[in-house]
């Protein structure tokens, strides 16, 4: 998969939710990786439609979404969307409010309160420190090396897919699976590339 | 592995201090306004005792402002970069921005319309100063005054003139007071300017509990809110006043009852769009119906209990009482004042424990795949 921005939109990490085994190994590769507290999940496998026969655990994060929800609410614009489609949070801009948490439907936010040793409120890499919003950058330093983001890279079974609306689309059209969005999400995420995300 | 559910709840996010918050700019709104309107009427008739009412209003305005907005900085990791608002408040799609800005406007009206009202000796709605002097009666803000050269000067032992005086900054305060004040004509204006600004806060009210457009609360649906928030902050608002005003006077004169009698109109509102709420919206949107449970059975002692019978039912009840029992005079001055002064207390719990209940009860319904 490209690391980069194409003409079909930026790139940026979906579930293949049918192909996660729950093994956590994102969860690790994102920490070890960008040495993360403990308590900071900017990817995390959570339990969903808890207590039902539905129950299944799942890999979540922050999708840069085009119609971002946060970006929306937040009172200081210290989240911005990137001219790479990436979302970014100015920690040095963030006052922790948490209305981006309020704000956000897939709870990518997170407000990690360790201390940190080498946090820096500054671009590109979030706050990670201090009670302020932190979330998943995509990896973009690890793109800009054309590497993939660590989690899907290290994904043992490809359930964390990385690519362009374009290229997701024939991944999931490949692997015959379905799409991880309902209508409602997938707008938000991809805008206009909905629709082709989303098979229609 | 981890099977955490990430989809934070609201109350996970925000705290008591966006409930405590959330209500104090609530009745801070409500108060300044109703204390604005007391201030018009005051203008044309019975002066004094819509004067009080006002100089009130515009209290509990100022007081709601010096409390919530500081329980909101609290909460915050960095509130000091916070309050730098020109710099950092700057997403204008954001209602909390907007807030910010609203606050603003609102706590430099309340002020000024504070101490124009409240302090100088030519402040408006005073008592007739000339009437007390021939009459030699005790002022009805409190000051016994004893000659008229005195009265026109004085009337220093007010409550709040009083603890200016005692400090001894009540004739700096008269003084700035009479050389800022405009004519009434425009102070008039200009508090109506501020009232929109006021407006703006009690919408802001409501519009505090937001998730964005993509509204993942549905206990916080405007439809209800907004009424709710709007009706709340004018009725608690008001009894605010209303109770200062009495606990002032120490014998609630004919504006203190019909004030009181508007409070409970207003409070009867806002109980109507609970109940309305409770009611209909789980039938208008289903995925409330969480919440609406949670505010009947995990949140019942402060929503139902505190906020509903405590602070709504009971107060509305009482005011109608009072009123009654003055007028029948089955109640003593001291007991009046007592009694709208437990309407105030009782609306104020009860609004800060419809806050939270708001807050606490909600659910966040998270965008996901179809199972």
């Amino acid at each position: 998969m490209s690391t980069q921005e194409s003409n079909s939109g930026p790139a940026r990490v979906i579930p293949n939710w049918e192909s996660c085994i729950d093994c956590g190994a994102c969860e690790v590769a994102c920490q070890r990786t960008w040495d993360l507290p403990p308590e900071s999940d900017r990817i995390q496998v959570v339990a969903l439609g808890h207590g039902t026969e539905e129950e299944a655990n799942k890999p979540m994060q922050c999708y840069n979404c085009v119609e971002a929800p946060c970006v929306e609410v937040c009172p200081t614009d210290a989240l911005r969307i990137r001219d790479s489609g990436s979302v970014r949070v100015k920690a040095d801009m963030c006052i922790g409010c948490h209305y981006c948490g309020v704000g956000c439907p897939f709870g990518a936010p997170q407000y990690p309160d360790a201390e940190v040793p080498n946090a820096e409120e500054a671009e590109p890499m979030g706050s990670r420190s201090g009670g302020l919003m932190d979330k998943c950058t995509t990896c973009e330093p690890r793109q800009e090396e054309g590497l993939e983001p660590a989690c899907s890279s290290e994904c043992p079974t490809d359930a964390l897919l990385f690519g362009t609306p374009e290229q997701l689309s024939e991944k999931l059209d490949e692997d015959g699976v379905s799409t991880p969005f309902s209508d409602e999400a997938a707008e938000i995420v991809f805008g206009e590339d909905a629709d082709e995300i989303m098979g229609d | 592995m981890a099977t955490e559910v990430t989809f934070d709840l609201p109350y996970s996010q925000w705290n008591w201090q966006i409930g405590v918050y959330i209500a104090m700019i609530g009745i801070a709104s409500g108060a300044y306004l109703m204390g604005y309107v007391a201030d018009l009427l005051g203008s044309r008739r019975d002066a004094h005792g819509h004067g009080q009412v006002a100089k009130y209003g515009y209290l509990v305005g100022l007081l709601g402002l010096v409390i919530g907005p500081p329980i909101l900085l609290s909460h915050l990791a960095t509130p000091f970069r916070a309050m730098l608002i020109p710099l950092t408040m700057t997403n204008f799609d954001s209602w909390m921005t907007i807030g910010a800005y609203l606050l603003g406007g609102l706590g430099l009206g309340a002020f000024l319309m504070f101490v124009w009202v409240a302090f100088g000796r030519n402040r408006p709605h005073a008592p007739d100063r000339a009437e007390r002097a021939d009459s030699g009666a005790v002022a009805a803000d409190g000051g016994t005054e004893r000659d008229a050269a005195r009265a026109a000067t004085t009337d220093r032992t007010d409550g709040l003139r009083g603890v200016a005086d005692r400090v001894g900054l009540l004739d700096l305060v008269d003084s700035l007071a009479d050389t800022t004040r405009p004519s009434e004509t425009v102070r008039l204006a200009l508090g109506g300017v501020f009232s929109i600004a006021a407006a703006g806060v009690l919408i802001y009210s409501a519009m505090a509990y937001g998730s964005g457009m993509t509204e993942r609360v549905a206990l916080w649906d405007k439809t209800f809110l907004l009424p709710v928030q709007i009706f709340s902050g004018l009725g608690v608002g008001l009894a605010g006043a209303v109770g200062l005003a009495a606990v002032a006077g120490r014998n609630p004169g004919r504006a203190v009852r019909q004030y009181s009698l508007v409070t409970a109109g207003l409070l009867a509102a806002t109980l109507a769009m609970v109940v309305a709420t409770i009611v209909l919206l789980p039938e208008q949107s289903p995925a409330a119906e969480a919440g609406i449970n949670n505010l009947l059975t995990t949140y019942a002692v402060p929503f139902v209990g505190l906020a509903v019978i405590g602070g709504l039912v009971v107060p509305i009840l009482l005011s109608v009482g009072a009123v009654v029992g003055q007028r029948r005079d089955a109640l003593s001055p001291t007991a009046a004042t007592a009694t709208y002064a437990t309407i105030a207390l009782l609306a104020v719990v009860g609004k800060i424990a419809l806050a939270l209940s708001y807050l606490l009860a909600a659910e966040f319904e998270p965008l996901i795949l179809p199972l």
